[in-house]
């Protein structure tokens, strides 16, 4: 009689340990203990491994299926025998409907091996190649990708399988060229400026010229038609530099400073400047976000900006309260400047309780020269100015007039760093 | 009779400006600053009018070249190119008028500029008007509350006779608390009367207050009688401002305002006896260019 131990893992026996002839019965109780003990060290070995195993299978998969490139593994006939969930969410397939397909038929859409596969030459070679380009062209829209090989050996060393890695590069690729477009527009901004200048300079001449010759004809010997020609002449000078300022007007980066800003120290220092008749009994709140981000701007517009607006919130008030008094009533005046960071972009609000306004108004306030005030008071720069100052900065004003307070966003878009 | 250098690279602009000037000065042209030096070592210049960007040696060098060698000549700088980006150089070179090359060519101002610098009659803002222009009114400004009901009275009268005071009224705040507040001052330099409170001014430290038209612009002329601003200072100023070094402190902000908000400023400074502030604005953007320099300092 015999007794067999299993050394197995995984249910898969890697051998056995027999303790040949012996009668159970006649071993020695010591040697029974032992026996035993040797059975259980077996079985325990085997489900400890075995799990170790299946852990560490789970978060190479886990692994293989966060990874949001495109994976799958291909045999010599270019079948798919594995894939990540990335490669079939992109080709809209189950997995187990891609497992047997060719690569090229399901990712690729073609009926053969594409051009120039490396995957065909990671088996001949059995070397990895990587950031080939390839393009993908539907109806709409091209995509880019970049692809890598990389071979997986076989027990006998060869290459069984190759492993395709496919970035998705079209937005990389689109920002790059944006970059190189906004490049090559802010040479073209810079040139024009230049030509726009020394055209001005000569047609300057040419105008003052003619408008001499206009003035004095005789002095230049001109006659009834020479006059008429000339003046033509003087019109298209006139139109020319017209054309040459427009072009100034849009290639214009040299005018004003831009500083990033802390939009905090603008906020205060602008409500230092607002210096007012009656301001001092308005209460003033600052609710400033003490991390915000800081703005790429003209810092003098920008202050310029928030002291119009301040102004306004204080007049506004004053008006307000001299007509509350004039009813017999009182009439507290509140001002609440806040800073905040709202998706990307920078907010200051500025609210007052003042004399709020309607909907009509509201309409107006951003033409040149509109205002409900009489003349001669404040210092601000008129709302129209505010406004297309922050329209340069690639911002907008919000303006809201609701239950008694009226509140003037400036939204400034916050830095990006590159 | 008076006699002019002109200077600059670009022939039409010399003759242009040899033709306008010849039946009142003696003038001579010269096509680079080199060329203009010969000339100014040979003999002496009224004044000389210089381009600003030209081959060989540019406009501020050559100007401050010529006014070392002839201290009493008058130099003018003239160009087609952003004059607020030579603020910093003018006040390098002690250069204080800068004339822009518009089209249809600013030839009133040029004459206005010229003669004003020549004969040393800046003041008045009626040298920078048409022929048959019209006087609106003149005020005397003795406390802030008189300063209040001028800058009210002003905006109401330009409304009322021409239908806009486009940002008078802006810029006027700025320049009469200047004119009552900032001008009058003790014998140490300190200035006698704080900010924002009221105040009665001295019967001399009176400022006055002139406004007017023409066929094509409007303007109004501020006149304090202590004449204690620069050129220097007035250039420092703007020059602060337009680099953004002003956000520091609040000096400066209301001449470089009036300066970005009017189509012109006009200083004209007698030193210690007094400073006058011209600002101009056009009916129509008829003289298409970028905005001149123009400090006269006796």
């Amino acid at each position: 009689m015999s007794f067999i131990i299993v050394i197995a893992m995984g249910g898969i026996a890697l051998g056995a340990v027999v303790l040949a002839l012996v009668n159970y019965r006649a071993m020695k109780k010591k040697n029974r203990k032992l026996e035993r003990a040797l059975r259980a060290h077996a079985e325990k070995a085997d489900r400890s491994l075995t799990d170790k195993i299946k852990l560490s299978k789970t978060q190479l998969e886990t692994a293989f299926d966060a990874i949001t490139d495109y994976i799958c593994a291909i045999d010599r006939e270019y079948k798919i025998v594995r894939v990540n969930k990335s490669y079939a969410d992109f080709v809209k397939f189950p997995i187990r409907e891609i497992l047997g397909r060719q690569c090229y038929e399901v990712f690729w859409k073609l009926s053969a091996p594409c051009e120039r596969c490396p995957a065909g030459r990671t088996f001949l070679q059995g070397t990895p190649e990587t950031k080939q380009r390839f393009s993908q062209r539907d109806l709409m829209n091209v995509r880019y990708f970049d692809v890598g090989t990389y071979p997986v050996a076989g027990a006998d060393g060869a290459t069984e399988n190759v492993i395709e890695y496919i970035r998705d590069v079209t937005e990389e690729k689109n920002i790059m060229e944006q970059l190189i477009r906004s490049e090559k527009l802010a040479t073209i901004g810079t040139m024009t400026a230049g030509i726009a200048h020394e055209m001005i300079n000569p047609l300057s001449g040419i105008s003052g010229t003619v408008t001499n010759m206009l003035q004095l004809p005789e002095k230049y010997g001109l006659n009834q038609k020479g006059v008429q020609r000339v003046s033509t002449l003087r019109d298209a000078a006139g139109r020319a530099t017209m054309i040459m300022k427009d072009l100034l007007h849009l290639s214009r980066r040299e005018d004003g400073t831009s500083v990033l800003t802390d939009i905090n120290t603008i906020v205060k220092k602008a409500v230092n400047a607002v210096q007012l008749k009656g301001m001092s009994s308005i209460e003033y709140k600052l609710l400033l976000e003490k991390t915000l981000s800081k703005v790429l701007c003209d810092p003098v517009k920008i202050e310029q900006v928030v002291i119009n607006m301040t102004t306004n919130a204080v007049q506004s008030i004053v008006e307000k309260r001299e007509r509350a008094t004039l009813e017999g009533k009182e009439h507290n005046g509140l001002i609440i400047i806040s800073t905040q960071h709202v998706d990307d972009m920078v907010h200051i609000d500025i609210i007052d309780n003042g004399m709020g306004m309607s909907d009509e108004v509201k309409g107006k306030i951003f033409d040149p020269f509109f205002t409900t005030r009489a003349p001669g008071e404040g210092t601000g720069l008129g709302l129209s100015v505010c406004h297309r100052i922050v329209e340069e900065h690639n911002g907008r004003i919000v303006v809201e007039s609701a239950g008694g307070l009226t509140t003037f966003s400036i939204i400034l878009p916050v830095h990006r760093q590159a | 009779m008076y006699s002019i250098l002109i200077v600059d690279d670009e022939t039409s602009i010399r003759m242009m400006l040899y033709d306008y000037l010849e039946d009142k000065y003696e003038v001579l042209t010269a096509e680079n600053a080199e060329l203009g030096m010969r000339l100014c070592k040979e003999r002496a210049f009224d004044m000389v009018i210089s381009d600003v960007n030209m081959p060989g040696m540019k406009g501020p060098e050559f100007l401050s070249k010529v006014k070392k060698l002839r201290p009493a000549t008058k130099t003018v700088l003239i160009t087609a190119y952003n004059i607020d980006s030579y603020i910093r150089m003018a006040r390098e070179y002690n250069i204080t008028n800068i004339i822009p090359k518009t089209t249809p060519f600013n030839f009133l101002e040029l004459d206005a500029l010229v003669e004003g610098l020549l004969t040393q009659n800046i003041f008045g803002l009626f040298r920078y008007l048409l022929p048959g222009h019209t006087a609106l009114g003149d005020y005397c400004i003795r406390s802030s509350s008189e300063a209040k009901q001028v800058r009210e009275a002003v905006t109401d009268l330009f409304t009322e006779k021409l239908g806009t005071s486009g940002n008078m009224k802006l810029i006027l705040d700025e320049i009469i608390t200047n004119a009552v507040y900032h001008a009058p001052a003790y014998p140490d330099g300190t200035e006698k009367y704080p900010e924002y409170v009221e105040v009665q001014l001295q019967p001399d430290e009176f400022v006055y207050v002139e406004c007017g038209h023409d066929a094509e612009k409007y303007g109004i002329s501020i006149t304090d009688n202590k004449g204690r601003l620069t050129k220097e200072m007035v250039l420092y100023k703007i020059d602060r401002q337009i680099a953004g070094e002003g956000i520091l402190d609040d000096s400066g902000r209301g001449i470089h305002m009036s300066r970005l908000f009017s189509d012109r400023m006009i200083i004209n400074i007698s030193p210690n006896i007094k400073t006058e502030i011209i600002l101009i604005n056009y009916f129509s953007h008829k003289y298409r260019g970028y905005k001149p320099l123009y400090i006269n300092e006796l």
